[in-house]
């Protein structure tokens, strides 16, 4: 007897919560699709600048790393795979996938870097690691004929080394490059991949632009002669 | 392949001994820097380097110079300044090029029918001296003005001082320290009486968190921020930017807080009150240490002509305190400051959790404000609420903008109110100045005259006859240049300037003195955190150039003044400074003896019995103290700080229908301030060439703007053209636009409000309404 009631209710029991959930379910499908609006805060746009700081979190370990000495590259092998100073390099090695655009399976080894035992070298780290369409802009060399004669008259490389681009005596050099793209000066200037004479001697100075400051105004060429003033005071007789 | 894997194994073993060693060397990365930099000069380079601090910013860096055959060939840190430790910013490092510059001032000009004239320096100086004279028996002592500056050194502000309130007898002398410090001063003296920051730059090695203040430090203090990132990158500190702009300084920061203009004060509140809320109230500090004020409220903005306010403090109890705060509860504060809840309460946190300690930073964001000396007073009241104050590495920091706006401007005192001890009107301080000035005490006069807006309105209105200018540029400084430009060229006033370069301030001069450039003499800056500096001569001036304190002391004996002032050229700089000590004797304020300064990197006062104090206020580090407690406020007489009751008001000029954006101005890391000496720097102009207008990329689409496009920026006094910027160097908040003042082609304070807060009468440079359009 008592057995039955307590089977009796167990079925009452799942009955009522079939009845409860059933209804809970088909409320909530009632309710009208509702995506909610997230407010874009108004300083969710970061100043192209803040590419300086991409890398300061492993800066204190490229201090520490001593330099392999044995698989240095060299600035020549660096201009090597450049059309000219400044233009995207090609690939130098085979790629695995023909169909791929590059993104995870180029940045395994180039965003962080790391040594690669089969070219026996270290990879170079990208400065935009968030551009994931590599090879919209770098190429492999597959072979190295020209399709009729060619001559170019290839830009000479900034020079650069002890002094070369100081205004005064020890002063920081300045930056002889432009920036745009590659604006994260540690990717380039630390780390076991990058070449001897271009390779910084305090990578945990991370603030880089605090004392290097470019050359040239890279963003925008402006015409100032519309707004000088007249010097006065200069006017002697 | 087997020799590369053995070479592989060794090297890796090389490496982790290699790493141990460099880690033990990296904790003084700054030493080792300095060196580094020798390696860029030739090896048979025979160079003699001379210490000093940097001649730009107010962290006071010290510096070496490298000179060559009389010339000055190099620059680099100063590895035994505990401030910068051997780095420096782009600035710093190339100081020196700018007085090579060929447009030079090497003559006294003279202008004569409309042309300049080079004169020979001693007849300019007579012709300034009989000016003076004939102004003064014409017109009055109060006919007369001196308008001097922050980056005047310790004697040129005091012989500067001592020539027009000593020896002439008249309070008409301000300067530009008042554009940018002014409102951290009376910040000071109300809540502690005693004028300058508690803490030092050590607080930097000790702080979990750093708190910056409308402040972008990445390039307004950058050697600065660098110890900050190299305390992130060594253990685990956090940089907390709020601000109303993205900056350099957001993007290496680790949470970046926007807020509205001006509802900074709103915020600051807010924290107070959720710290009263949570209960994270040091209470026994504030029972012991603390007082509880207000003050009259709407006080205006002095807008208007002879415009005079004074505060009236009256003391409350915390019960009346804490009902204030409850309309600054952070639902309430959020709706209007943009700033959201869990921002708020975050912010709080950092302030209220005991185990952390903080550090504030501010400078002009807080101060060039119409209620900077509340939004001084609001960030006190946070750390006195809870206890986080006077220790290693918990402290509110203010910042200066000038390598001696503390050394010269607020020590020395180069404001009408202040003496090189004291104010004006108390008749103790005057008394003493007189003692050792050796006048009569009734010279001085006991009633402060004009401020630097008023000194210039009254130029406007013709009751300022002459007025003097020394290292600074208020042409292209001062807010609502376009009715001071005017009034400088009115033929009522007789305008002597004197500087190392021409600007459009010197355009405008009757006589212009040719300056002697920082290390072209020597003499002593005093930086923010009250560190006292020396240098001597490194090169000799060009032409005539002098020092700007001989030139005072040359006019002066012209005067009749001569036997007040009877220094040598030689050694003026010495005398002075030991005569000038006088006024700071004892344990709350001694300057270090100039043998001291001469041998070391600076030293900071109160420096007693041969020992640098670094935290005041706290009896551990501060022998000052006497009231047997562990802190002892003792600029006030009961040697208790005041947490003020300050409420939030809005600014003066807001965005509306017509003028719909908001303008703040500022500066960049190539610049330093007016640009008169750094664009004449190649490598610096060649990196900032010209100001812009920088757009919310927002906005920039919705009015369709292009970067470089000409702009014309309008408000209600003037206009101003320039190419506009998004999304390069910064990034205002929507609706604002922000502009930095460096270029002298394309003058924005035209454009700018000459509002300032009344109790320090410094004006804001932050907040004014605009409307932008294509030009």
């Amino acid at each position: 007897m008592k057995k039955r009631l307590v089977i009796i209710l167990f079925f009452v029991i799942i009955f009522i919560t079939f009845i409860v959930v059933w209804n809970f379910s088909y409320q909530k499908g009632l309710e009208e699709a509702y995506m909610p609006v997230i407010e874009t805060p108004a300083g969710n746009f970061m100043p192209t600048e803040s590419g300086v700081f991409k890398r300061s979190n492993v800066a204190v370990d490229y201090l520490n790393m001593p330099v392999d000495e044995n698989h240095q590259r060299t600035l020549e092998a660096y201009y090597a795979s450049r059309a000219f100073p400044g233009a995207p390099p090609s690939i130098p090695h085979p790629v695995a996938k023909e169909r791929s655009l590059g993104g995870n399976t180029c940045l395994q080894c180039h965003q962080n870097g790391g040594f690669v035992e089969k070219y026996s070298a270290y990879a170079p780290i990208t400065p935009h690691p968030e551009m994931v369409n590599c090879r919209q802009c770098h190429v492999t060399k597959n072979t190295n004929e020209t399709f009729k004669e060619f001559t170019f008259s290839k830009k000479q490389p900034p020079k650069v080394g002890e002094g070369q681009n100081s205004a005064l005596l020890g002063s920081p050099p300045v930056m002889p490059h432009q920036l745009q793209m590659r604006e994260n000066c540690l990717s380039c200037h630390a780390g076991p991949s990058t070449p001897k004479l271009i390779r910084v001697s305090h990578p945990e100075r991370v603030n880089c632009r605090q004392c290097h400051v470019p050359k040239t105004n890279e963003q925008v060429q402006v015409d100032i002669n519309k707004f000088l003033r007249q010097f006065n005071s200069s006017s002697n007789e | 392949m087997d020799q590369s894997v053995t070479n592989r194994r060794s090297f890796i073993k090389k490496m982790a001994m290699l790493s141990a060693m460099t880690a033990a060397a990296s904790m003084f990365p700054g030493i080792l820097f300095a060196s580094e930099q020798e390696k860029g000069i030739p090896k048979g380079a025979n160079l003699d380097w001379k210490k000093g601090p940097c001649r730009f910013c107010g962290v006071g860096c010290g510096i070496l110079v490298g000179t060559e055959n009389g010339k000055a060939v190099a620059v680099k840190g100063d590895p035994n300044s505990s401030v910068n430790k051997g780095l420096l910013c782009v600035k710093g490092y190339h100081q020196t090029m700018c007085i090579q510059s060929k447009d030079r001032l090497k003559h006294a000009l003279v202008k004569k029918n409309g042309k300049y004239v080079e004169t020979p320096l001693a007849e300019a100086l007579d012709i300034v001296a009989n000016k003076m004279k004939t102004t003064i028996a014409q017109h009055g002592k109060d006919s007369v003005a001196m308008y001097t500056s922050g980056q005047s050194t310790i004697p040129e502000g005091y012989v500067a001082s001592k020539l027009m309130k000593g020896a002439i007898g008249t309070n008409n002398l301000d300067c530009n320290a008042r554009l940018c410090m002014a409102s951290a001063v009376t910040g000071f003296l109300t809540t502690f009486g005693a004028d300058e920051p508690m803490g030092c730059y050590e607080d930097i090695d000790h702080a979990d968190y750093f708190i910056t203040w409308g402040n972008n430090m990445a390039e307004m203090h950058p050697v600065l921020f660098s110890r900050m990132l190299e305390q992130k990158s060594r253990r685990d500190v956090k940089i907390i930017d709020f601000a109303t702009r993205t900056t350099r300084s957001s993007t290496a920061s680790d949470r970046s807080i926007l807020f509205e203009p001006q509802t900074d004060l709103a915020i600051a509140n807010a924290i107070c009150y959720e710290i009263i809320k949570n209960k994270w109230v040091n209470k026994s500090f504030v029972e012991k240490h603390c007082n509880f004020s207000k003050g009259i409220t709407n006080m205006g903005y002095g807008l208007e002509d002879n415009y005079e306010f004074t505060d009236k403090p009256e003391k409350i109890n915390f019960e009346a305190y804490k009902e204030f705060l409850k309309d600054y509860s952070p639902e309430k504060v959020s709706k209007y400051s943009k700033v959201s809840v869990m921002d708020i309460k975050y912010l709080a946190s950092i302030y209220g959790d005991p185990n952390k300690k903080v550090v504030s930073y501010w400078c002009m964001g807080v101060n060039q404000h119409t209620r900077g000396t509340w939004m001084n007073n609001l960030i006190y009241n946070i750390h006195l609420l809870t206890g986080k104050i006077s220790k290693p590495g918990d402290g509110p920091f203010s910042l200066t903008g000038q390598p001696s706006a503390c050394g010269t401007a607020r020590e020395v005192g180069t404001f009408t109110h202040k003496l090189p001890h004291g104010v004006v009107m108390n008749q103790k301080d005057r008394e003493l100045a007189a003692k050792i000035w050796k006048v009569p005490v009734e010279k001085i006069p006991s009633k402060p005259t004009y401020h630097a807006t008023e000194m210039f309105r009254a130029v406007d209105r013709g009751e300022i006859k002459f007025i003097w200018t020394q290292a600074t540029n208020p042409l292209v400084s001062l807010p609502k240049t376009g009715r001071y430009r005017p009034a400088m060229e009115k033929e009522s006033c007789f305008v002597v300037v004197s500087d190392v370069f021409p600007t459009p301030t010197s355009d405008v001069a009757d006589v212009i003195l040719p300056a002697a450039w920082h290390i072209e003499k020597s003499g002593l800056y005093g930086n923010s955190e009250r560190r006292t500096q020396h240098w001597d001569k490194m090169v000799e001036a060009p032409g005539e150039a002098t020092a700007d304190a001989w030139m005072f002391i040359e006019v002066a004996k012209r005067m009749g003044y001569g036997d007040l002032f009877p220094y040598s050229k030689e050694n003026h700089v010495e005398e002075i400074y030991n005569e000038y000590r006088q006024f700071h004797e004892g344990s709350k304020h001694g300057m270090a003896p100039l043998e001291v300064l001469k041998k070391e990197s600076g030293a900071i006062w109160p420096y007693v019995e041969g020992k640098s104090t670094q935290w005041r206020f706290n009896a551990k580090y501060d022998p000052a103290c006497s009231n047997g407690e562990a802190f002892h406020f003792y600029g006030k007489p009961d040697g208790k700080a005041v947490i003020w009751q300050r409420p939030f008001e809005d600014a003066p000029e807001k965005p509306d229908a017509e003028y719909p954006f908001w303008l703040n101005t500022g500066r960049v890391i190539e610049h330093w301030h007016t640009g008169s000496m750094t664009r004449r720097i190649p490598v610096l102009h060649q990196a900032m060439p010209n100001a812009y207008v920088e757009f919310h990329p927002d906005d920039a689409k919705a009015l369709g703007v292009r970067n470089g496009e000409n702009i014309k920026v309008t408000s209600r006094r003037g206009y101003c053209v320039l190419p506009a910027s998004i999304n390069e160097r910064g990034l205002p908040t929507k609706g604002q636009v922000f502009v930095p003042f460096f270029d002298e082609n394309m003058l924005i304070n035209d454009v700018t409000l000459d509002a300032f807060c009344p109790i320090s009468k410094e004006p804001d440079y932050k907040k004014c309404a605009v409307k932008v359009e294509k030009a």
